[in-house]
């Protein structure tokens, strides 16, 4: 009982009633808490493996959706990738290998939505990934570019178009390595292969029936797609032009030159090696010595012109699609006949044939031009130079009448004037340059067109002897006409056209070999030549062209050698060049370049006008040798060895520029270099018959050089009271003008090389004699005289002077003066080294060369006529003069007249105390004149 | 005394005492000189070993000496005008000559004048040949530089203008000096200007390999036979030397002296126009204006001696002496026909006969076809021969050696024997 009482009391049962409140259980959980989240973003990224979208998707994710059915779903993963990457540049680079190839697999999607998204990540990647980054996946999506090309859907192919856009616009040298594939699919874009009997769409055209013959391909239309035919070509071949000058411009070989551009015909070839530029002076003090044979001079350079054997490549692999003249040969069989399809279409699509048929519309127009410019482009596919002239004599054999009867037919194109009244059409237009990709194409002018035109077809001219006159003259002859007028008729062209234009010009000057044809074509481009206000890029294409023309061809074509508009052109060059002035000295280095060859080519008419012209030329005011820069100054000097004749005003002018500061030294002493080199007194020039310099002009032109000033000035000088004057004293007995130090530097630069000169010049004596004539003549009576002047005549006496003759009194008294003057104004004023140094040297070195000179020195000191001042300045001039080991057997032997000018020194000096100066004096001479009596000593004992 | 291995040929402009002389290269002693008349600059040249030609200065004829007749004037070629320059190939087969802005080319066996290219503007300065005769050079006072290959120019089709191979156009003043290295077609070529500057082409590509920019005008510019060094004659008299290779090694380049003196042969004192080197590349030879001819040793950079002439030096190089120089007996192999004045001789009726085939063969033209390489190997077997019979012997050479040395034992042997015999006859002489 109790038993049972216990047990229920252990399992007290809780009466529950309806209406009363449910009591509490005894472990009920208090939940009268908030919880608040800790968001770890880090952490949690770590663990999950990597950044993610704002939808949380990280890339693993996105790349997997990428795989799923619904197109939307797609899309969406291809914009997430986009904004993963862009908000996570690192990532590009590392998920690249992952990224990329997932995406090119899409651009084969069946749907329109994710190929154009696909397309856009594909150029987001594009602008951040390197070309050297991309190449190892670059098979990879050029194989799924080419699966979309040769798509069976019209909306891919489109499409992939959009996808080769891009891979142009970045990657233009992988994309061009693949060129065999991909010309091949363009070809396919816009036709169908014949063999397996021409499916729905496939028709023959008008030029279908010759086209059977050669190639296998014929020109389609689908109508499923949303553009007209016409339109769908224009954007085929837009591409096709753009890759094809992708490929040209990529083109590894070596004539780079070729893909240059539209100057490429007379740019010239570069050079394939580069010099080695050494001066003499870095050399020199760099002591090593300059490398200049590759692998030890033991190999020939790999770009000799001789070809032993055959280069045999290997692992060319795919690049050799394109680089022999017979494949492009091969790919141009196929293409050619389908682009000549194409603008038969173009020009009987638009309207019936009328008398009007040089009026186009815009769109024909421009698929006309994509036309021409890919069978220019063809053209310039070939590596080799040789190989091009191949190609176009194929061209010419294969295809002129063709070209012919559909190119020249109407030629002079023009363009059709249409109101655009529909909307609808605007509309469509719209749309098509969307699908086009580039404005471009659609407005192409009619003179760019016709440019384009000429260039094809003057290619195909026969270049070389086997031309006949009047061949091709039914097809030539309105290209000339067209040419002629275009550049004749004033009109302003850009200097793009102009330049494609002068390459007409050129190519049909050389080809036709008429004298005739050459002076027609060179009056227009003359004509333009002569307009004013041209801009500065269209001046620089016609000076170029000009003078290429001269320095290129007109040695291998008498016709152009003979032309008068040539000559009337290059007559006229000194003046322009004077003209120029210091405006613009690209074009003056392009004139100067012209000169500089028709000079050295002995070209009478540029020699006569450079006669004429010489005085402005190389005058020291304003002409081009002083307001030119640096460069194109030595120009100008070196042009000066080619002048027929140096009359003396000319001479006048050299010597003058010679001596102002804006002709550097080192360009003056050329400059006399080249005057010495002319003149028959330096036994250079072995032809006697024709003297260019006479010998009194040139020696005048060097004394005028050695002295720097003119009469003029130093007659100037005279009467100025200018502060750098020092007047004249009894210790100065001339009045010394102090140049600044520049010119004083550059002048003694200027008569070392006059001295040498005149070294050289044969008879010494002679030599000697005329220099003291000239001296006397126009230096000696005057009294102020600058320290330069002073300078070159004590460093050029001594060193012309010759053992054998004696000098005139009034030279040395002259000499002596300057000597003591210099002397004196260097213990005066503080000078800088160099300065200083350069008349140290010239005044013992005049001094220790002409004794007498010391002897007259000495003899016009006379200490009676100095004042108290002046008495220590005389006192440390001797004793500098005492010091100099070169003078002091000199000075020993006037020691008679030294010692009464010491002891008249000691005898005037009033004062009381024995000044430093004086000891130091006596010092010197008595240290000298004992140091004197001991070497006699010694020389008696030898 | 031996005859010398190079001879130095030098010509003045005075002409007072010789036309040229021919000068010991080691002792400087005159060994022979030629007279007549006097020889315009880089006209002075050597022909198949046998002659010696030179322009006559300002005229319009070439001096023509035997080799071994000193004193005589052989013959006098006349020129259509007054020749500038003058080259003859080093085979002996043609000549060439600069007169006015024209080269022209004489066949040597026939006299025929085979060519003129006028393809400069003004006057031709040099004319030099590659050392095989393959190429020429020509540098002309119009600033340019033309290399032409011999065989095109030769090749008688007259509907043809020859052309040459390269034009070298970098120059800004005329050309006034050339020297063509060694190697045929692949040798690089020299030249100097009178716009301070020397430049180093490349025969076979026509490309500038290196240019030195001086402050002087260059008057006259050699390579050594190795082309470690360019040799540059100034207007100013001094000669700079470029080294165009780095042999100096960083171990001794403590004992470096100063870089400028150290590159600069000083000494004359007006243009230098000629220059040479000596085949072994350590003597250096200049003639100049201030009339003198120097030695100089390439090494220390020291005059080694000074040859005075009368006039101005016009010619100066370094010759391997020929060997009918010294041997007044010898005769020349070939006598020189009239050189034609104008081009087709046959159209004259005089020379070949029209429609006769010209058959021109080299003098060594046949047994000269070994190539260098097997030139080489030639001389390695003959080392290798020296060096292996010194050490071990060979085939039947060691044969013959091994008798010989046989014999001489036996000889000793018997000498021995007999010493012996002698020896104890007189010790075991009962005396």
């Amino acid at each position: 009982m109790t038993k049972k009482r216990k047990r229920q009391d252990d399992f007290h049962k809780v009466k529950l009633k309806v209406g009363k409140k449910k009591p509490k259980v005894e472990n009920a959980t208090n939940v009268n808490f908030r919880s608040k989240r800790i968001h770890l973003p880090e952490q949690l990224n770590r663990d999950d493996g990597g950044p993610t979208t704002h939808r949380q998707l990280s890339i693993k994710d996105l790349l997997s959706q990428l795989h799923h059915y619904n197109s939307t779903v797609k899309q969406d993963a291809l914009q997430g990738l986009r904004e993963l990457l862009a908000s996570h540049p690192y990532l590009v680079e590392q998920q690249a290998s992952t990224v990329l190839p997932e995406v090119a697999a899409l651009f084969t999607d069946k749907d329109g939505g994710v190929r154009v998204a696909a397309t856009r990540l594909l150029r987001f990647l594009a602008q951040c990934i390197p070309a050297e980054h991309v190449a190892p996946f670059f098979p990879l999506l050029s194989a799924h570019l080419t699966c979309a090309m040769t798509h069976i859907a019209p909306g891919i192919q489109e499409d992939a178009l959009r996808v080769l856009d891009v891979l142009l616009e970045h990657y233009p040298a992988l994309l061009s390595q693949r060129h065999a594939v991909l010309l091949a699919n363009f070809l396919e874009l816009i036709s169908q292969r014949r063999m397996g009997g021409a499916g729905g769409g496939a028709r023959g055209g008008a030029g279908g029936d010759k086209g059977a013959g050669k190639g296998s391909y014929a020109l389609s239309i689908s109508t499923s797609r949303s553009v007209t035919a016409q339109q769908w070509r224009l954007t085929v071949l837009l591409r096709l032009s753009r890759f094809l000058q992708a490929v040209v411009e990529e083109r590894p070989t070596e004539d780079r030159a070729e893909g240059a551009g539209f100057l490429s015909v007379w740019g010239g070839e570069k050079a394939v090696v580069t010099p080695l530029e050494v001066t003499w002076e870095e050399q020199a003090c760099r002591t090593g010595a300059v490398r200049v044979f590759e692998n030890s001079g033991a190999k020939p350079t790999p770009h000799s012109t001789y070809r032993l054997r055959p280069e045999t490549e290997p692992g060319a692999g795919v690049s050799e699609g394109l680089c022999s003249a017979e494949t492009v040969q091969g790919f141009a069989e196929t293409l050619v006949p389908l682009l000549l399809e194409v603008w038969v279409e173009a020009m009987g699509g638009d309207r019936a044939p009328s008398d009007s048929g040089h009026l186009l519309s815009e769109e024909a127009m421009a698929l006309m031009f994509q036309i021409l410019t890919i069978l220019q482009l063809l053209r310039r596919l070939a590596p080799h130079r040789d190989q091009q002239d191949m190609l176009d004599a194929w061209f010419r054999n294969s295809y002129l009448n063709e070209f012919k009867q559909h190119f020249m037919k109407n030629f002079p194109y023009c363009q059709l004037e249409i109101a655009r009244h529909k909307k609808k059409t605007d509309a469509k237009r719209n749309r098509q340059q969307v699908v086009g990709g580039a404005a471009a194409s659609g407005n192409v002018e009619p003179l760019a067109l016709n440019v384009m035109l000429c260039q094809v077809m003057v290619s195909l001219s026969l270049r070389g002897r086997g031309h006949v006159t009047g061949q091709d003259a039914d097809w030539l002859g309105p290209i000339r006409a067209f040419v002629t007028d275009t550049l004749s008729n004033g009109g302003k062209l850009g200097s793009k056209q102009l330049a494609a234009l002068l390459e007409v010009v050129w190519r049909m000057i050389i080809t036709q070999q008429s004298r005739l044809v050459t002076e027609e074509l060179l009056q227009a481009v003359y004509i333009q030549y002569q307009q004013r206000n041209l801009g500065l890029p269209v001046r620089t294409l016609l000076l170029r062209f000009f003078s290429q023309l001269y320095i290129q061809e007109h040695q291998n074509h008498p016709h152009i050698a003979r032309s008068r508009m040539l000559a009337r052109w290059l007559a006229s060059v000194p003046v322009q060049l004077v003209q120029l002035g210091s405006r613009n000295p690209q074009l003056s280095a392009q004139l100067l370049q012209t000169v500089q060859s028709a000079a050295a080519w002995g070209n009478n008419d540029v020699l006569r006008n450079l006669q004429a012209h010489a005085c402005n030329i190389y005058d020291p005011q304003e002409g081009c040798i002083v307001v030119l820069p640096a460069e194109l100054q030595q120009h100008l000097v070196q042009i000066l060895y080619f002048m027929p004749a140096f009359p003396a005003d000319v001479l006048a002018c050299l010597s003058h520029a010679c001596n102002t500061g804006r002709v550097s030294a080192s360009l003056a002493t050329a400059l006399i270099r080249t005057v010495h080199l002319r003149s028959p007194l330096s036994g250079w020039s072995s032809s006697s018959h024709d003297v260019p310099v006479r010998d009194v002009d040139y020696l005048s032109f060097l004394f005028s050089t050695l002295t720097g000033f003119s009469s003029e000035g130093l007659r100037e000088l005279q009467q100025a009271d200018e502060e750098g004057l020092l007047p004249a004293s009894a210790l100065s007995p001339l009045s010394v003008f102090s140049t600044p130090l520049q010119q004083f530097t550059h002048h003694w630069d200027v008569v070392e090389e006059v001295c040498h000169c005149l070294e050289t010049l044969g008879s010494r004596v002679q030599c000697f004699e005329i220099l003291q004539n000239a001296i006397i003549k126009n230096l000696c009576g005057l009294v102020v005289l600058p320290d330069c002047v002073c300078a070159a005549m004590l460093r050029c006496v001594p060193r012309l002077l010759d053992v054998n003759f004696l000098p005139s009194d009034t030279l040395l008294h002259f000499l002596s003066d300057c000597s003591l003057s210099m002397l004196s104004l260097l213990l005066q004023l503080e000078q800088s080294a160099r300065k200083r140094d350069a008349v140290w040297e010239a005044c013992f070195a005049a001094l220790s060369t002409v004794p007498r000179l010391l002897r007259l020195l000495l003899q016009s000191l006379r200490v009676c006529d100095l004042c108290e001042e002046e008495l220590p300045l005389l006192a440390q001039l001797l004793s500098l003069l005492l010091q100099h080991t070169q003078l002091r057997n000199h000075m020993a032997a006037n020691n008679a007249l030294l010692q009464t000018i010491i002891q008249d020194l000691t005898r005037f000096y009033g004062s009381e105390t024995r000044e430093q100066w004086l000891t130091d004096l006596l010092y010197c001479y008595s240290v000298t004149l004992s140091g004197h009596r001991a070497n006699m000593a010694v020389r008696d004992i030898y | 005394m031996s005859a010398p291995m190079e001879v130095v040929l030098s010509a003045d402009s005075a002409g007072l005492m010789w036309n040229c002389a021919v000068f010991d290269l080691h002792t400087g002693s005159n060994v022979l000189s030629y007279r007549g008349g006097n020889s315009s600059a880089r006209s002075l040249t050597v022909l198949n070993g046998e002659y010696i030609l030179g322009a006559q200065l300002g005229k319009n004829f070439i001096n023509v000496w035997e080799i071994q007749r000193k004193d005589q004037l052989q013959q006098k070629i006349v020129c259509p005008g007054i020749v500038n320059c003058l080259v003859a190939s080093p085979d002996g087969l043609y000549v060439l000559a600069g007169i006015a802005e024209a080269v022209y080319l004489w066949e040597i066996s026939t006299g025929n004048l085979l060519a003129v290219l006028s393809r400069h503007y003004q006057d031709l300065s040099c004319l030099r040949f590659t050392d095989d005769s393959s190429h020429f050079v020509s540098g002309g006072k119009d600033n340019r530089a033309l290399i032409w290959n011999l065989a095109s120019v030769v090749q008688l089709d007259s509907s043809r203008v020859p052309e040459p191979r390269h034009v070298l156009s970098c120059h800004s003043l005329p050309i006034t000096d050339i020297h063509c290295g060694l190697m045929g077609p692949q040798a690089r070529v020299a030249t100097a200007s009178l716009d301070q500057t020397v430049k180093l082409w490349e025969i076979s590509s026509g490309e500038m390999l290196l240019s030195v920019l001086f402050d002087v005008s260059i008057m006259s510019v050699t390579l050594d036979p190795c082309e470690y060094f360019l040799f540059c004659g100034g207007s100013d008299g001094s000669i700079f030397q470029v080294s165009l290779c780095s042999t100096a090694v960083s171990r001794d380049k403590t004992f470096q002296s100063d870089g400028e003196g150290n590159q600069v042969f000083k000494g004359h004192r007006n243009l230098v126009t000629c220059l040479s080197v000596s085949m072994d590349g350590t003597l250096l030879l200049s003639g100049s204006h201030d009339e003198t001819v120097r030695l100089w040793d390439v090494q220390s950079k020291q005059c080694i001696r000074c040859i005075h002439h009368k006039g101005q030096v016009t010619n100066a190089v370094i010759v391997p002496a020929p060997a009918n120089m010294f041997l007044p007996d010898s005769r020349p192999g070939i006598t020189l026909p009239r050189f034609s004045r104008h081009l087709n001789p046959s159209e004259q009726g005089e020379g070949v006969a029209t429609g006769g085939a010209c058959l021109r063969l080299g003098t060594r033209g046949q047994d000269s076809d070994e190539t260098y390489l097997e030139k080489r190997d030639r001389l390695h077997s003959l080392m290798c021969a020296v060096t292996d019979k010194s050490v071990f012997g060979d085939g039947e050479n060691s044969k013959v050696r091994v008798s010989e040395l046989e014999e001489e034992v036996r000889t000793l042997k018997k000498i021995n024997k007999d010493l012996y015999e002698f020896s104890t006859q007189l010790l075991t002489k009962p005396n």
